[in-house]
């Protein structure tokens, strides 16, 4: 198989799949997929509203897929996005309900708080790793866990917002919400961040040294360690920087979209986020069609649940289907182009 | 206090029981050479098939019985797409984590018409401790069978260095994909425990990483099934602790406190440097 | 007589190249057989395909009798007793357990048998690579066979462990086995063998006795014509450059202990020794990757040339511009900026490439393409393209053919006679004779001899490289 037509039958093969998935997972459910399929793409992209709810999906996504493709890239399976995420967001919101000053400025430093939470939280797993030799798999599943937990303490307690019902803190000055990008809709600037993001790493892979000491990590260890890569030092700052990527997106959420930290800020977007990663063949620009192709599916699974009564959650099954399947195209693909055993 | 202490030794056995499980069957597995990262969402599947089946025919044992099946059942799916496909085995079981859960999600919509949580079901009722003793006996079975008869020589065999499996005659990826549906089988009886021995219904979440935790009981373990099984107990007693100290002591953060099993697996993660290594050719596919 | 193994017409082809072409082959039983040729020649095809491992794609093989194989890179596990190995997949059992003190039994039996001292119990990672050998060859004993392959028994074994080893094959032909053996150590094949067959991409292009045949005949009907020569040795003046002195690292049977060596600028240093007897850990001290204690003093620039081309010195999925900065990407020449330097790279590929022959359809293609020989060269051109003046050549020659490995040598002794300070690892001592100025014999871990190129003398390192004196 040549170079274009692997790139043209990874993701198409992949939205055929996801259409031949879903079409059955529709009529399990009992509706037709004409019918079901309507709801989706009504919901996703069938107006004004419903496009800015799909891109505020593919934002909410994008980070993290964006972070978890950084650490894949250095060999490292980052899972504890949904973590790394949720303290970031909580980072945030915790600081711009104090904040007070003046609006771009706290903007900025709220996405820093952001990055940092996340980065300390991808951080530990990577240190955990490098120093310890622990299993960055379970280590940074584990952290989500642990996340979650010391979430729900603080916004239970010492951060919780005065008014507050749940468990959330206290509402951001309107100062501090990111500029609307598509006014009348919740979808903020978030969403050019994250594209630019997109476009930074994509240098740093193709072009710069500290990328290539990372994909050299990914791809050989024993020959990058041999090369003067300190892998060590190189696992935990892909981690704590995969981490900090997540981190800014649960910030952009809580900032852009929400306008304050809750504990239910993020239906499993860190995980969805692999899927995302994955289908983009862990090639930063891909991995932007990739998080809207999964946007589309985000919100207008909603949709389609509501009037078509297909369950959300069969976009999941298909997710994980997805992942299967590639991964074991990437086998055929070496077998095709092959070279003597 | 005496009650104290008895009650948090019952629930630490309880608490345990499913990670035990698991654990088992991440040590099969992982001894024959496949990573078993989707553990987690065999006991999703467990838990949820036996409900299922528990809700159809009224019959806890058959629940149990189609909660082994499901776990079973992904244990292949894994195994044909290591073995057949070369498939990079965490990825791999990274999607059967999220087949599963999304599975049972989708079918809880589906069959009971409410997301979240199942309804109730018969459940094993007071009957629940024979599992309970059930998993400890297992773990002393496999051990012997790893170590005893040449099944488990042959296992082992594969998981390092399945190239001189083939030389003895034997194929390795037969091998493999017996250790990966037993894996299966056992986290789906794990995953049933849950639902319908310790509780009576299935809700989204409710494996809660125990999948991930037996992993780290595992490689704390050093890939035995009785030292997986100690390390699984350690983790049991803190989820009992937290349970425990909750009705107890009123000024600890009772959020905070179900962090507790989970940080006692990172410190065993971090603890065991150096001091364990994985079977030769585990996760490098054949 | 009939002949234990029978090849009729034997065709294999993989994407690209036809490795095996039309190849009989009849083997009798008590003959020692020699398949010989060079890398890439079809011998490890027809070997494979003769044992069964591989179906060929034209052709039949009748073997009368089980057929048995023994691994150049041992199949063993390494965590599992020698009897755990040798019973694996027959292991006597009462019900459904084990009988170990059936199976020890066994072992020692076979082993008693064949002459072949063997604690049963023992781990095989505790064992030295002789005696690991052991345990493979038992593994295929105990099965009787009739017909037994040898894939390049000897190549990781001592002078006097080839000596022993032979003995126990030409006892086992005695006893009328068949025996094929793989090899390129022709001194062997004119010692123990008593046919060879030579074969030449993919076709057997001579067949005789080895009573009527000489080493350089076998090897000029190898390469196909004369071996290309060596570039020649020129004076130089020798300037101190590596200096190492009561050097102690790694740990148990490969551990230094109080190692020392000097190279100088002009000079090969050429270190003799049998596989496992810590020459890694020197060059893994000597690379920065592990901790010392002792005194290594280097000056100036190194180039490195891995054991391990594949693990250890390519990324097998990058391209030949991305592996040839590999190593070299740190340095201040191979960046712009934040950037890598691409142009430069691919000028620097393309030197490399031309210098030492590279073949490969461009420069974008994945080294995974290349064939073994191209990847070791395309590493050594690295290792040289900035004209170091301290060059590690660790097996540099490793698996590429004749032709190939007389490119490299040349290349290294024209690095020398530039002036770098040359240290050479490697196993085979031909190599090394031919070479060095100066070789060192190295034997679990410490200096056992030394010796000037005018004071060569082939049976005395060996027996060094033994341990007697």
């Amino acid at each position: 198989m040549n170079r274009s037509s692997r790139i043209v039958a990874g993701p198409l093969g992949a939205i055929v799949l996801i259409v031949v998935l879903m079409s059955l997972a529709m009529i399990v459910a009992g509706t037709s997929p004409l019918d079901g399929f309507r709801a989706l793409f009504v919901g996703a992209l069938g107006g004004r509203n419903e496009i800015g709810e799909t891109l505020v999906a593919t934002t909410a996504l994008l980070f993290p897929a964006l972070g978890i493709c950084l650490a894949f890239r250095a060999g490292l399976f980052n899972i504890g996005a949904e973590g790394q995420l949720l303290i970031g967001a909580l980072c945030a919101g915790a600081l711009g309900a104090v904040l007070t000053v003046p609006g771009p400025i706290g903007i900025t430093l709220m996405l820093i708080a952001g990055a940092i939470g996340g980065g300390a939280w991808g951080a530990i797993a990577g240190w955990m790793k490098a120093r310890f030799g622990a299993n960055e798999i379970i280590a940074t599943l584990m952290l989500n866990f642990v996340a979650a937990a010391f979430a729900l303490e603080l916004v239970s307690g010492p951060l919780k917002g005065p008014l507050a019902a749940g468990a959330e803190t206290a509402w951001l000055d309107p100062k501090y919400w990111l500029p609307a990008l598509l006014p009348g809709t919740r979808l903020s600037i978030a969403l050019l961040f994250a594209l630019a993001l997109a476009l930074l790493l994509q240098w740093v892979f193709a072009r710069t040294v500290f990328g290539y000491d990372l994909r050299a990590s990914g791809e050989a260890p024993e020959a990058a360690r041999r090369s003067g890569i300190n892998l060590g030092r190189l696992t935990w700052l892909a981690l704590t920087l995969s981490g900090a990527i997540a981190g800014v997106g649960g910030a952009t959420i809580v900032s852009g979209e929400l306008h304050r930290f809750n504990t239910q800020l993020s239906p499993g977007y860190g995980f969805t986020a692999i899927a995302v990663a994955l289908v983009g063949d862990l090639q930063p620009l891909w991995i932007c069609l990739a998080a809207f192709g999964f946007g589309i599916l985000e919100s207008g699974g909603l949709a389609m649940q509501a009037s078509a009564q297909v369950p959300k959650d069969a976009i999941h099954v298909i997710e994980g289907l997805i992942i299967l399947v590639l991964a074991a195209r990437r086998y055929v693909a070496t077998r095709v182009e092959g070279t003597l055993p | 206090m005496n009650e104290l202490i008895v009650t948090l030794f019952a629930l630490t056995l309880v608490k345990a029981t499913p990670i035990i499980y698991a654990a088992l069957g991440g040590v099969i597995s992982e001894r024959s050479g496949v990573i078993n990262i989707g553990l987690e969402g065999m006991m999703a599947a467990g838990a949820f098939t036996a409900v299922v089946a528990s809700f159809a025919t009224h019959s806890p044992i058959l629940g149990l019985a189609a909660g082994i099946g499901a776990g079973a059942l992904f244990g292949y799916l894994l195994a044909f797409a290591a073995t057949r496909f070369k498939v990079d085995q965490i990825v791999a079981g990274t999607g059967i984590n999220l087949i599963c859960a999304g599975g049972a999600a989708y079918g809880l919509v589906l069959l009971f018409n409410q997301p979240g949580a199942s309804v109730q079901v018969a459940s094993l009722g007071s009957s629940y401790w024979v599992l309970v003793v059930l998993a400890f006996a297992l773990a002393a079975l496999l051990q012997w069978v790893l170590y005893r008869t040449p099944w488990g020589l042959r296992i082992r065999a594969s998981g390092e260095n399945p190239s001189a499996v083939v030389s003895a005659g034997l194929n390795p990826l037969l091998l493999r994909t017996y250790a990966v549906i037993l894996s299966g089988a056992l986290a789906g009886l794990g995953g049933a425990f849950l639902s319908i021995g310790e509780l009576n219904l299935y809700s989204d979440g409710m494996t809660a990483g125990r999948g991930f935790i037996a992993l780290a009981a595992v490689i704390f373990g050093r890939w035995h099934p009785v030292g997986a099984t100690v390390a699984c107990v350690i983790f049991g007693f803190f989820e009992a602790l937290q349970y425990v100290l909750q009705g107890q002591i009123a000024w600890l953060p009772a959020n905070a406190m179900q962090a507790l099993p989970y940080i006692a697996a990172l410190i065993a993660l971090a603890g065991v440097t150096g001091r364990v290594r994985a079977p030769a050719a585990d996760g490098v596919p054949f | 007589m009939e002949p234990a193994l029978t090849l009729r017409g034997i065709r294999k082809a993989f994407p690209g190249v036809v490795a095996v072409d039309g190849v009989d082959l009849d083997l009798y039983p008590g003959e020692i057989h020699a398949l010989v040729g060079e890398n890439g020649a079809g011998k490890s095809t027809l070997s494979a395909i003769a044992f069964g491992e591989l179906l060929p794609d034209a052709g039949t093989v009748t073997a009368r009798g089980t057929v048995g194989l023994v691994h150049q890179h041992f199949e063993l596990i390494g965590r599992l007793r020698v009897w755990q190995n040798v019973l694996l997949g027959r292991e006597p059992h009462k019900g459904w357990r084990i009988d170990e003190a059936a199976a020890r039994a066994q072992v020692l039996a076979i082993a008693q048998r064949n002459g072949l001292p063997i604690d049963p119990n023992a781990f095989v990672d505790t064992l030295p690579i002789g005696v690991q050998q052991r345990v493979e060859l038992l593994r295929e004993l105990d099965r009787d066979p009739a017909v037994l392959l040898l894939d390049e028994p000897t190549a990781a074994l001592a002078p006097a462990e080839i000596e022993s080893f032979f003995a126990t094959v030409v006892q086992l032909a005695a006893r009328g086995t068949a025996i094929m053996i793989v090899t390129h150590k022709l001194q062997e094949v004119i010692a123990y063998a008593t046919r060879v067959t030579v074969m030449r991409h993919g076709k057997v292009v001579e067949r005789t006795l080895t009573s009527a045949t000489s080493i350089d005949a076998i090897a000029r009907a190898m390469v196909g014509g004369e071996v290309p020569p060596v570039a020649a040795r020129a004076r130089t003046e020798l300037t101190p450059r590596l200096h190492v002195k009561d050097l102690c690292a790694g740990r148990g049977a490969t551990q230094l202990n109080d190692f020392f060596l000097d190279v100088r600028g002009g000079e090969i240093v050429g270190i003799a020794g049998v596989e496992g007897n810590g020459q890694s850990t020197l060059a893994d001290a000597l690379a920065g990757l592990i901790d010392y204690t002792g005194i290594i003093e280097r000056s100036g620039t190194m180039g490195i040339i891995p054991q391990d081309r594949q693990r250890e010195a390519l990324v097998m999925n990058w391209s030949l511009v991305e592996n040839t900065l590999l190593g070299r990407q740190h340095r201040k020449a191979a960046r712009r900026g934040l950037e890598l330097d691409r142009v430069r790279a691919r000028v620097d590929t393309a030197a490399i490439c031309e210098r030492l022959d590279v073949r490969a359809a461009n420069f974008d293609v994945a080294v995974r393409t290349l064939s073994g020989g191209n990847q070791q060269k395309l590493v050594v051109g690295r290792a040289l393209i900035d004209e170091p003046q301290f060059v590690l050549a660790y097996n540099p020659t490793r698996g590429v053919d004749v032709g190939a490995a007389a490119l490299v040598q040349s290349r290294l002794m024209e690095a020398r006679n530039r002036g770098a300070a040359v240290l050479l690892i490697s196993f085979e001592l031909d190599e090394i004779l031919a070479l060095a100025d100066h070789v060192i014999v190295m034997y679990r871990g410490a200096v056992l001899g030394s010796f000037d190129r005018d004071a060569f003398d082939r049976a005395a390192i060996g027996r060094l490289m033994a341990g007697s004196a």
